[in-house]
C-alpha cells in the first residue's frame, strides 16, 4: 500500500470512526502511477484580508496553499521535465488556475479563489507554464468535496425534487 | 453575585411556563412538497422540510413583540437621525413601541425615540455623556455600549454589571469614549428579540484630526440586518428561550437602516465613506457595490495600520467597518450581498445574491474631486507606533487557550442522523442556513454552546479568569471542527480593545484594533487584548442564540491597586 493510499484509508476509517479527522483546511494527496512513491498533503490557509475571512466579492474562498511532499522523484525522470508545478481545477476539469511551483517539502502556493476544486500537481517544463501539458504526480481534493450529497439518501425518502 | 441565574429569571420574566420538548404543529397536515401546502418556516429554494420533522414545532411559547396591540393604534418609525453631544450633555433614551411597515405589512416592532436605527449618537473623541434609558416595551431590557471602553458598570451587560431594566424601568449610563472609531448600541437582554426588532443603533467617536479618515464628499451610515418572514408573518420568537439554536436565526428579508430597499444618489466621481455595522443576530455580510473600488479605512475601534483595497467587506455580526468608495460613472450601482450557500440536496455551493440597495450616479461632476486621494493608499503612522507598543508580546505563549464548542440533548431524532452525515464536511463560515427546519426546531433548552478553558476544563459562567489591570493578554481560541455543528462564531470582548496577530499561525500584517473577531470553523485565532480597562467584562459569541444557548464567559480585570489573584 502507497504512502498515500494509507494516508486515504487513514482518512476514511477516522471519518467513519470518529476518531482524529482533519480539519476543514486539510487536503490529502494521492499518488499517480507516474510517481507511485511520492506522497503529500496540503492544508489551506485564508488568503491575507483585513477582514476575519478572505472571500472573493462573489464570495467564493480565497485561499494560500501549503504543499508538503516527499519522494517526488526528479522531473527530468519523468520526461522533458524541470518542475512541479500546482494547479487548482475545477471539479469538472474545465478551468484551471497556476498556483506556484512545488518540491519537496513544504511550499506555499497561491492564492486560489474557489470553494470547491481539485489541487494537482504536474511535471512541467518550466516554473510558470500557460497551461498544464506535463503528466500529473500527486493529486487531492479541497475539504469542500466531503459535501455530501442528500438527493439519494435514506433520510429523505427520495423526496427531493 | 448578581449574574448566577439571572438569564433564567430574565427568561422567567418573558412568558409562562416552559415546554419540554417538541410539540406537535396543529395547523400543519400531509407530507411536504405537497402542492399548495404551505411549511410552517420558509424553506429555500427547491428544498423542503425533512420528513422526521414534519409537524414538530420548537419547544417554546410564541412571543412577538406588543401582546396584540394593533399596529395601527402606534407610530410608525422614523429613520434614525443625528444627535450630536457634546461632554457632559445628557440624552434620554427611550425604548417603546413601534409601527414598523416592511413590504406593505405593519408589525408591532421596538424603536429607541421612535427610530429605527436610534438615534445616529455622535461625540468628540474624549466626550463623557449621560444616558437615562428608559424601557417601554414589554420585555426587560438594558444598553449596551458595544466596543466602548466605558466604566464597568456602565456597560449594559445584563447578569455581569447590572439586572435587567424591566418594563416600565429606568437606568442611567455614564458614557466615556475615549477613542475615536464606529460603535453601536443595543440592549444585552434577549438580543435574539429586541435587537432584530428594532433596538440598535450607531455612535460616531470624532477624533480632533479633522484628516483622520481620507476625504470624501459624504457620509452614510449602513446598519445590516435581516428579518424571517413567512409571506406576510414573522416568525415567531421563543418567549421562555431562543429558538434557531444551532445556527441563530438567518433572516430572508434583508435590511439596510430597518428598511429592504436602501438608497442613495450620489455625483460622478464622488467618494462616500460608508460606516458599515453589522446588527444582524447570525448572519455575516459579503458586502460590494456594483463593482466601485473599496478602500478599507478602519474597523471596530480604530483606523487600520494602512489603507487598502477590497474585493468586498466581510462583516461578521457586531463588526463594523469604515470603508471609502468611488463612483466613477454615471448609472445605478446596486449594493449587493453576495455568497455562496450549500444546497444540501445537491451536495454543491451555490451563489446567493441579494440586493441589499442601490447608488445612483449622476452625470454632473464631483465638488472637490477627492479621486486622487482615493487612489493614494495611506499608512496610518500613528496606529503602527500603538501598536508597535505590544509587539514584544505577540510570540510569546498564549496565557489563555479557549476552545469554541457546542452541547446537545433531546434534539428531534432527524436532526440528530442528519448532522452526523452532514458533518463530514463543515463550511469555515456559514453565509445562510441551508436547513432552517433543523434550526428552527432547535431551542436553548436542547443546545448549549460552549466557551472552555483549556487549562480547566471549566465552561462558560464557571471559568474563573482573572488578569491585572495594565495587562497584555494573549488569548488563543480555537473552534473545534468536529464538534455536533460547528459553525463560525464572531467573538465580542467588552470594555477593552485588542489586535487579531494571527490566523492559523499566519501573522496579520495590517492590523487594527477590535472588539469582535470572526473565528471561523476549525481556525485558531490569536488575539492579543489590551486589558486596561478594570471590571467584569463579558466575553461571548454575537450570534444572539448563541449568547441565549449559554455562549459566555467573564474576564475579571483587577484593579491594578485592588484584590487580584
Ligand atoms: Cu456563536
Amino acid at each position: 500500500m502507497t504512502a498515500g493510499r494509507s494516508r486515504f484509508a487513514a482518512l476514511a476509517a477516522a471519518l467513519l470512526l470518529g476518531g482524529p479527522r482533519p480539519g476543514p483546511y486539510d487536503i490529502a494527496l494521492h499518488p499517480t502511477p507516474k510517481a507511485p512513491g511520492a506522497s503529500g498533503s496540503a492544508r489551506l490557509f485564508a488568503a491575507e484580508s483585513p477582514f476575519g475571512i478572505g472571500v472573493t466579492a462573489d464570495g467564493q474562498a480565497r485561499y494560500d496553499i501549503r504543499i508538503t511532499a516527499a519522494r517526488l522523484p526528479r522531473p527530468a525522470g519523468l520526461g522533458r521535465f524541470t518542475r512541479y508545478v500546482a494547479w487548482a481545477a475545477t471539479p469538472d476539469l474545465a478551468h484551471w488556475a497556476r498556483l506556484g511551483v512545488v518540491q519537496n517539502g513544504t511550499s506555499t502556493v497561491g492564492t486560489v479563489e474557489m470553494n470547491k476544486f481539485l489541487l494537482v500537481i504536474t511535471a512541467e517544463a518550466d516554473s510558470a507554464p500557460a497551461t498544464h501539458a506535463g503528466p500529473t504526480v500527486l493529486h487531492g481534493t479541497s475539504p469542500s468535496g466531503w459535501l455530501q450529497s442528500f438527493l439519494t439518501h435514506p433520510l429523505f425518502r427520495g423526496i427531493a425534487q | 453575585m448578581i449574574r448566577r441565574g439571572l438569564a433564567l429569571f430574565a427568561s422567567a420574566l418573558l412568558a409562562g411556563a416552559p415546554l419540554a420538548a417538541q410539540q406537535p404543529a396543529h395547523e400543519h397536515h400531509g407530507m411536504p412538497g405537497m402542492a399548495g401546502h404551505a411549511t410552517p418556516i420558509p424553506m429555500p429554494a427547491n428544498m423542503v422540510m425533512m420528513p422526521g420533522l414534519v409537524g414538530l414545532q420548537p419547544g417554546v411559547t410564541p412571543f412577538v413583540p406588543g401582546g396584540g396591540v394593533d399596529p395601527g393604534t402606534l407610530q410608525p418609525a422614523r429613520p434614525a437621525a443625528l444627535t450630536a453631544l457634546g461632554d457632559g450633555d445628557t440624552l434620554e433614551l427611550t425604548a417603546g413601541l413601534v409601527r414598523r411597515t416592511i413590504r406593505g405589512h405593519d408589525f408591532v416592532m421596538y424603536a429607541f425615540n421612535g427610530r429605527v436605527p436610534g438615534p445616529l449618537i455622535r461625540v468628540p473623541q474624549g466626550a463623557t455623556i449621560t444616558v437615562r434609558f428608559h424601557n417601554r416595551i414589554d420585555l426587560p431590557s438594558s444598553v449596551h455600549w458595544h466596543g466602548v471602553r466605558l466604566d464597568n458598570g456602565s456597560d449594559g451587560a445584563v447578569g455581569v454589571t447590572q439586572q435587567p431594566v424591566p418594563a416600565g424601568g429606568s437606568y442611567t449610563y455614564t458614557v466615556h469614549f475615549p477613542d475615536a472609531g464606529i460603535y453601536w448600541y443595543h440592549p444585552h437582554v434577549r438580543e435574539d428579540v429586541e435587537q432584530p426588532m428594532g433596538l440598535f443603533g450607531n455612535v460616531v467617536v470624532d477624533a480632533p484630526d479633522s484628516d483622520y479618515y481620507s476625504p470624501a464628499n459624504g457620509e452614510e451610515m449602513l446598519m445590516l440586518g435581516d428579518l424571517l418572514m413567512q409571506a406576510d408573518t414573522l416568525i415567531p420568537y421563543g418567549a421562555d428561550a431562543p429558538d434557531f439554536a444551532l445556527m441563530g436565526r438567518v433572516g430572508n428579508v434583508l435590511l439596510v437602516n430597518g428598511e429592504p430597499g436602501y438608497a442613495l444618489r450620489v455625483h460622478r466621481g464622488e467618494v462616500v465613506r460608508f460606516y458599515l455595522t453589522n446588527a444582524a443576530s447570525s448572519r455575516t455580510f459579503n458586502v460590494s457595490f456594483g463593482g466601485a473600488p473599496i478602500k478599507v479605512l478602519a474597523s471596530d475601534e480604530s483606523r487600520f495600520e494602512r489603507e487598502a483595497l477590497v474585493p468586498s467587506v466581510v462583516l461578521a455580526p457586531a463588526e463594523r467597518y469604515v470603508v471609502a468608495v468611488r463612483f466613477d460613472r454615471p448609472g445605478r450601482y446596486p449594493v449587493l450581498n453576495a455568497v455562496q450557500a450549500i444546497n444540501h440536496f445537491r451536495g454543491e455551493f451555490e451563489p446567493e445574491v441579494d440586493t441589499l440597495g442601490t447608488v445612483t450616479v449622476d452625470s454632473a461632476p464631483a465638488v472637490p474631486d477627492h479621486g486622487a486621494a482615493f487612489d493614494r493608499l495611506r499608512a496610518n503612522a500613528a496606529v503602527s507606533r500603538e501598536v508597535e507598543r505590544y509587539r514584544k508580546a505577540f510570540d510569546r505563549p498564549p496565557d489563555k487557550r479557549l476552545t469554541l464548542t457546542v452541547h446537545t440533548s433531546g434534539l428531534p431524532l432527524a436532526t440528530v442522523q442528519f448532522m452526523t452525515i452532514d458533518t463530514a464536511y463543515y463550511a469555515p463560515v456559514e453565509w445562510v442556513d441551508g436547513m432552517p427546519d433543523m434550526n428552527w426546531l432547535s431551542t436553548s433548552k436542547q443546545v448549549r454552546w460552549v466557551i472552555r478553558d483549556d487549562a480547566t476544563g471549566r465552561e462558560n459562567e464557571a471559568i474563573d479568569w482573572h488578569v491585572r489591570q495594565g495587562s497584555v493578554v494573549k488569548l488563543r481560541l480555537f473552534n473545534d471542527p468536529h464538534s455536533f455543528h460547528p459553525m463560525q462564531h464572531p467573538i465580542h470582548l467588552h470594555g477593552q480593545r485588542m489586535l487579531v496577530i494571527a490566523r492559523d499561525g499566519v501573522p496579520m500584517r495590517n492590523l487594527v484594533w477590535k472588539d469582535t473577531a470572526l473565528i471561523p470553523v476549525g481556525s485558531t485565532v490569536d488575539l492579543l487584548i489590551d486589558a486596561s480597562n478594570p471590571g467584569a467584562w463579558m466575553l461571548h459569541c454575537h450570534i444572539a442564540e448563541h449568547l441565549g444557548a449559554g455562549m459566555m464567559t467573564v474576564m475579571h480585570v483587577d484593579p491594578t491597586h485592588g484584590p487580584g489573584r
